[in-house]
């Protein structure tokens, strides 16, 4: 890494663009509603910017920690399934023949260019109980498995129960894991995708099994790619609100659906602002966490340890 | 201090402030009445108005439609709430047309400019929410009721308490997952009015609600209907229109509005304030409330009109169902929604997110 | 069997490709049957009954629908151009260069991928609402407000993919790339962009996704006349899911899979070493 005083031309080129578009589409809209947060209401659609840490106070309330430290595991289980499946899958389309890869990615990302409500609603078909298409299949088995049981003579299974999984919290984390798989494959594969196959030779011609080769040379390789997946995925899965919707059972509730309800029903915009900051701050604390702990690594290169 | 009050760039504050001028600047057309282009921008519900009406419309005056789709009335309040971005007709229930009325968010209608004003049934003529109807005229209308399955309910469950009190369906039931409805059909079983302001009638609702949870399988984000068609649910708290859809399809479906009484709401006509075509927005609520075009509305979307001459164009089969048109006694128990201030509309919504996180 | 696969080969061991499977059926089963619905007789999802043409023919005599998926389609298209460009810039500066600030500048841009939606989404709506952006320019300038806000949410996603990216790249390469004579702007075209690829790639597809898809910021940027597919989809849905919606749904899915089919067969055909 070099200073920018070193060539400060190029560094303008690359750093004037995305920091404007930043600045004026992000920061300074964004800058509103923080100040809104420490603002009150005024009758029905006027704010009063008075400098009040009561939003603040208000989302200290034990109710609200309750669903924000839901909302914490819930993404923290859709980001661990999704890099446990995502890892997988992004290394067979690295090691794929060239020609197959963009047909591989393209296999990945192409359900989500469905609109997520009506996969959602698709989801609903699957999972329900009445008439769902998992249930239809278990069924189907089940009724097999009892025909064979019956052929030896033994015991009748009896009747089928339908498992019971729509609206429930599992069907929420099936329906996130649904929708934030591809935010764990695609940094995945682009870190995996040219990765120095010397060393997975190297660590094979020494012996080192597919597995600990796996986990002493691919996993510390892939990091970067690993901590981008996980924030790619954890952080836009905390602000899942669909899901928790239309899957959820009647205490399935997460914060970004508090947080949208502010927005929308409850018209209460200093609150929402409020919810919506510190929901930033624990995800901004997570992240300088960890360039704090990663910082060792980067100056190393792209030797892994 | 910020105040956030003199906001000199919100194109509706420079409208509704004195700032005549510059208003007249930046709506130039708004003074030369005659000199509005020959277009309208129509902010609707999806499905909610004739299969050919805005083309009829067009043929018949010239003006353009372009209709524009709002899937809540939360969402077209947010959206009008720091000025309007263009919209010229816009249809919002009762309640949130009465909030949008005291927010100075609705431009005054011109009756001179509607006379198919006549036409509108007499208990329509007027209300609550807008008297004199100064900024508002009716579309359609409806109620929130129970949806069920008659084969897999004992008689008509005709009471909220199989919502809201009872284990007899545990498991088969459905709410809405709308606070203020829930609020109201609570409000109703417990023997309050639907327009409950006590913090102590809130506490109630809330306790009840609570304590029932267990037997509710979802609060449906409204889609009961569908829930009950398939089978997921034998009861869901549900709009009428909703479920008249769905009896058409299963014969074994019906819809009840409890004893106790429950919510009417009214969808309006309504100009926003600085509305760039304030002129045609008239001429195509006067078009919806013509007999024919009316008529013809109705008839596509199903719903019950406020539009009376329109009404008796049509046949019986719309006429007399009971589920669209239901029984002047029912009605008698039911009560509309009016605005109650945002402190109210505050304590539901956290009693609400209290209940979801029990 | 094992002898001949390669200890590489990793995309010939069947462990491995049990996964993609499970995978794509997880993915695809509620495509297929939302595919399925579509032909089905009944206005409602609840049971596939009969063969019906007739969602289909509604949904493409929906002048609407139509106007709303050439929306989404070019708010889509103009995003992933300028966001992965903007994207790839932002990941360059902050591999290259150590400059005063640089993890509060780090963490700005990580920013747009923290905040919930409904919050950016509101943001953006009182900023444009106060700064009067004007929504009446003829199409497709109309749909300006969106795309502005599409690429500031989707160009930090792309950010943070490409970066992970160069995290890997060889600086030796670089360092003697400049050894050799090249010039700055030759280093980055010879050497940084190619290795940068499937990071462009990979970011590209996440902003082309995450723009087709948003609801939440789209709804409050968009003014008249704006109606996207996602838009339209949820007030179609409040009233009723019919199968019109999946009808829609399913042309889409197929247009998109010629169009991308074809885009990547034409790059195939291009370049016929590709298989090495």
């Amino acid at each position: 890494m070099e200073s920018w005083r070193r060539s400060p031309k190029t560094f303008l080129a690359l750093g004037l663009p995305p920091t404007a578009w930043l600045l004026l589409f992000f920061l300074i809209p964004i800058g509103i509603v923080w100040a809104f947060s420490f603002g009150e209401k005024v009758g029905i659609v006027d704010i009063d910017i008075t400098g009040t840490f009561a939003n603040y106070d208000r989302a200290f309330e034990a109710v609200y920690l309750q669903i924000m430290v839901k909302s914490l595991i819930m993404a923290g289980l859709t980001t661990l399934v999704c890099i446990a499946v995502g890892f997988p899958v992004a290394f067979l389309i690295t090691f794929a023949p060239a020609r197959w890869k963009p047909w591989l990615l393209l296999l990945i990302i192409l359900p989500f260019w469905t609109n997520l409500l009506i996969r959602t609603y698709a989801m609903i078909a699957v999972l329900r109980t009445n008439n769902g298409f998992l249930n239809m299949g278990l069924e189907a088995i089940w009724d097999a498995a009892d025909a064979v049981t019956g052929l030896f003579g033994l015991a009748a299974l009896g009747a089928f129960q339908p498992w019971d999984i729509l609206y429930s919290d599992a069907a929420v984390l099936i329906g996130m894991v649904y929708v934030f798989l591809p935010f764990a494959v695609l940094p995945l594969y682009s870190t995996l995708e040219r990765l120095d196959t010397n060393f997975l030779e190297a660590s094979l011609d020494l012996g080192a099994g597919h597995l600990k080769t796996f986990f002493s040379i691919v996993v510390p390789l892939a990091g970067p790619g690993i901590a981008s997946a996980v924030i790619i995925t954890f952080i836009p899965a905390l602000g899942s609100f669909l899901q928790p919707d239309l899957l959820g059972g009647t205490d399935s509730q997460l914060i970004a659906n508090v947080i949208e309800r502010q927005f929308l029903s409850a018209n209460d915009w200093p609150f929402g602002g409020a919810l919506s900051f510190l929901l930033m701050y624990i995800t901004f604390i997570a992240i300088a966490a960890r360039a704090f702990l990663t910082r060792p690594n980067e100056r190393r290169g792209s030797l892994p340890a | 201090m910020i105040k956030r009050k003199p906001r000199p760039i919100s194109r509706r504050s420079l409208l509704a402030g004195t700032g005549a001028v510059a208003a007249g600047l930046t709506f130039a057309p708004k003074l030369g009445w005659t000199a509005e282009e020959a277009k309208v921008n129509f902010y609707n519900w999806d499905t909610y108005i004739g299969e050919t009406t805005l083309d009829d419309f067009e043929d018949a005056t010239g003006i353009s439609v372009t209709m524009d789709l709002f899937a809540d009335n939360d969402e077209l309040f947010s959206k009008l709430k720091e000025g309007n971005p263009g919209y010229d007709l816009i249809v919002p229930t009762n309640d949130y047309a009465e909030r949008m009325i005291l927010a100075g968010m609705l431009e005054p209608l011109d009756h001179s400019l509607i006379p198919n004003k006549k036409n509108i049934n007499p208990a329509f003529q007027d209300a609550n929410f807008d008297p004199g109807r100064k900024y508002t005229m009716p579309y359609m209308w409806g109620t929130m009721g129970i949806g069920y399955r008659k084969s897999k309910v004992d008689g008509i469950p005709d009471s909220w308490k199989w919502l809201m009190d009872s284990d007899r369906y545990k498991g088969r039931v459905a709410l809405l997952s709308d606070s203020q409805g829930v609020f109201s059909a609570a409000a109703k079983y417990l023997g309050k009015s639907v327009n409950f302001t006590d913090e102590a009638d809130v506490k109630a609702i809330e306790d009840l609600l609570t304590k029932n949870k267990p037997n509710i399988k979802v609060f449906a984000d409204d889609n009961g209907q569908d829930l009950l068609l398939s089978g997921t649910v034998d009861l869901t708290m549900e709009w009428n229109g909703d479920i008249n859809q769905v009896i058409e399809e299963d014969d074994d479906l019906a819809y009840v509005v409890p004893k106790e009484g429950s919510l009417i709401w009214q969808d309006t006509l309504a100009i926003p304030t600085g509305a760039p075509h304030p002129i045609n927005a008239h001429k195509l609520i006067d078009y919806i409330l013509d007999a024919d075009a009316g008529a013809k509305i109705a008839d596509f979307i199903q719903y019950a009109t406020a539009n009376e001459a329109a009404r008796q164009l049509l046949s019986d089969a719309y006429r007399e169902n009971p589920a669209i048109f239901p029984p002047q006694e029912v009605l008698g128990r039911c009560e509309s929604a009016v605005y109650r201030g945002e402190g109210v509309q505050r304590m539901i919504n956290d009693a609400w997110t209290r209940v979801l996180a029990a | 069997m094992k002898r001949i696969i390669a200890p590489l080969d990793y995309s010939r061991r069947w462990s491995l490709r049990w996964v993609i499977v499970a995978t794509t059926v997880f993915l695809y089963a509620p495509i297929l049957i939302l595919i399925a619905f579509s032909f089905s007789e009944s206005r409602r999802l609840v049971k596939i009954e009969g063969f019906t043409l007739k969602w289909y023919e509604k949904a493409m005599n929906n002048d609407q629908l139509a106007l709303a998926f050439a929306n989404s389609l070019t708010i889509a298209l103009i995003n992933t151009i300028v966001a992965t460009a903007l994207g790839a810039l932002a990941a360059v500066l902050l591999w290259r260069f150590r400059f005063p600030g640089k993890p509060v500048y780090e963490g700005a841009t990580a920013l747009p991928i923290i905040v919930p939606e409904i919050c950016m989404g509101v943001a953006l709506y009182v900023f444009f609402a106060r700064v009067g952006w004007p929504s009446d320019w003829i199409w497709p300038f109309n749909l300006s407000a969106i795309a502005a806000a599409h690429i500031a949410f989707s160009f930090p996603f792309v950010a943070m993919i490409v970066r992970a990216r160069l995290a890997n790249f060889n600086r030796e390469l670089e360092e003697s790339a400049k050894d050799l004579g090249a010039s700055e702007w030759q280093v980055l075209h010879d050497v940084v962009i190619p290795f940068m690829k499937p990071g462009l790639i990979a970011g590209a597809l996440l902003a082309f996704t995450l723009s087709l898809d948003d609801f939440v910021i789209t709804f409050f940027t968009s003014g008249p006349n704006t109606v996207t597919f996602p838009i339209k989809i949820y007030s179609m849905v409040r009233f009723s899911v019919t199968p019109e919606v999946n009808a829609a749904s399913t042309m889409l899915i197929v247009i998109t899979l010629v169009l991308t089919a074809l885009a990547l067969w034409m790059q195939n055909r291009d370049k016929p070493g590709a298989e090495a």
